[in-house]
């Protein structure tokens, strides 16, 4: 009689909840990368210019980018629009700036690409439909509003490069 | 403490006591082949070390053309062994591609070809277009071990054993023989020597004393003779043998051998010879007969 009512007992005991939340995992390895090919240095040809023009004593910034997956991805290249770093400015700096192909790796799928860009404004917009690398070679100029002579110091700016997916 | 010590020295110092043992494979890269033009001869461009395998090729160059040209630019090496190619690389400028577009690739070759089979190179140029600052450059291995002589941590090294030709002493030297080539030596150089002195009037005794001894020579002589022709007579023997056996094994061909033998005169004269010996033994024959009743 005992044993019965201990086994009742047992089924009147209510079970304790448990729970677990399973995490899952997965990695997407990037079929866009980005990396810099040749930093720029903006030359200073007059007092109120600092360009990237070769000619001026500049070196234009080369950005590469690699795809492995054609036909995904949209490249886009903004020239600066301001001053990441620079002394402090009074005036107002008129910013220029273009992208265009460099090199390519394959002649027949990437040749067009130069020709197929669209630009806005300080962007341009390239369509990535070959797997492959492209350089894109970007020009900046800033002229110092009114000619007015740029204080000393160091100018820096930034080309912004980013991987669009389509 | 101090085992530890030394058990970590061990284990620091260990793999780099492996890897001096070991040849290991290097890489390189040639200069521009295209320095001096759009065609460039492969022995002036690849290192001389035997084992190089060439592993890939990279070459940039920049395009001038009209934007609705096309064209077609071929980064080749000739085979030396075909009429073909061994290494060939084709861009596609279609057109719509700008001019002045630089072209940067890096392409892998099919390993292990042999480098003589690396014929000229050259840039070809199909279309109305022309190429500016060629660069191209040879990716290759090089196996010091190619030759596993080259050193002896390489696998399959031998060491190296001086050729000495082998001799076989005994035809050279026997001292079985030398006390017999020795005296036949010396008892005919004797020989001869006193037989001039027998032609310049030695007396008679000397002269018996060399032919004695010339004889005890001959005798010498004679067995080496003796055994020297007891062994010919033992070739020939058996080369008889042999020669005989042919004819033991000899087939001769079937069918009617026919009676050559042909009578002229058809009658044959009694031999008279004959008949007188006949007589006489038929009358022996009949003495005998005779006889018993003697």
């Amino acid at each position: 009689m005992f044993k019965k009512l201990l086994i009742s007992m047992l089924f009147l005991v209510p079970f304790s909840v448990q729970s677990a939340d399973i995490p899952i995992t997965g990695n997407v390895q990037s079929r866009c990368v980005i990396t810099t090919d040749t930093p720029g240095v903006y030359g200073n040809p007059n007092a109120y210019t600092l360009t990237t023009a070769s000619a001026d004593g500049g070196v234009q910034p080369i950005v590469r980018y690699d795809v492995t997956l054609a036909n995904a991805y949209y490249a886009q290249i903004t020239t600066p629009t301001s001053f990441a770093q620079s002394p402090s400015l009074s005036d107002t700096v008129t910013w220029t700036g273009s992208t265009e192909v460099s090199s390519i790796s394959d002649a027949t799928n990437m040749g067009s690409y130069e020709t197929n860009k669209t630009t806005f404004g300080q962007t341009t917009q390239y369509d990535l439909t070959a797997t492959g690398s492209t350089w894109f070679k970007s020009s900046s100029t800033a002229t110092y509003g009114g000619n007015k002579a740029f204080p000393g110091g160091t100018y820096t700016a930034n080309v912004e490069a980013i991987c669009v997916a389509k | 403490m101090l085992k530890k010590l030394l058990l970590m020295g061990v284990l620091v110092f260990w793999p780099s006591y492996c890897y001096s043992e070991s040849i290991q494979p290097y890489f390189g890269t040639t200069p521009n082949a295209a320095a001096g033009g759009n065609t460039w001869i492969m022995n002036n461009v690849l290192p001389t070390p035997p084992g190089l395998d060439i592993n890939g090729v990279i070459y940039n160059y920049t395009i001038q053309k009209d934007v609705n040209d096309s064209a077609k630019v071929h980064v080749q090496n000739e085979n030396v062994n075909g009429t073909g190619y061994i290494f060939r690389e084709t861009d596609e400028w279609q057109a719509g591609s700008l001019g002045g577009t630089e072209i940067r690739k890096v392409v892998p070759v099919i390993p292990n070809l042999a480098r003589e089979l690396w014929g000229n190179g050259s840039i070809e140029i199909e279309g109305n277009a022309t190429v500016e600052d060629p660069n191209v450059v040879y990716m290759y291995k090089v196996d010091p071990c190619y030759d596993p002589q080259f050193d002896p941590n390489c696998p399959g090294y031998k060491v190296q054993i001086p050729e000495i030709e082998i001799v076989d002493i005994d035809s050279i030297y026997s001292s079985n023989n030398e006390t017999i080539e020795i005296a036949t030596t010396e008892t005919d150089y004797d020989i001869y020597e006193e037989d001039e002195l027998l032609e310049s009037d030695e007396e008679d005794e000397e002269r018996e004393k060399m032919r004695l001894e010339a004889a005890l020579a001959a005798v010498d002589n004679s067995e080496i003779f003796a055994n020297a022709f007891a062994q010919a007579q033992i070739l020939i023997s058996m080369n008889m043998a042999i020669q005989m056996n042919s004819y033991y094994a000899a087939n001769i061909q079937g069918g009617v051998y026919n009676d050559s033998l042909t009578l002229v005169d058809k009658k044959i004269e009694d031999n008279k010879q004959g008949l007188r010996n006949g007589f006489a033994q038929q009358l022996l024959h009949e003495q005998m007969i005779q006889e018993q009743y003697n």
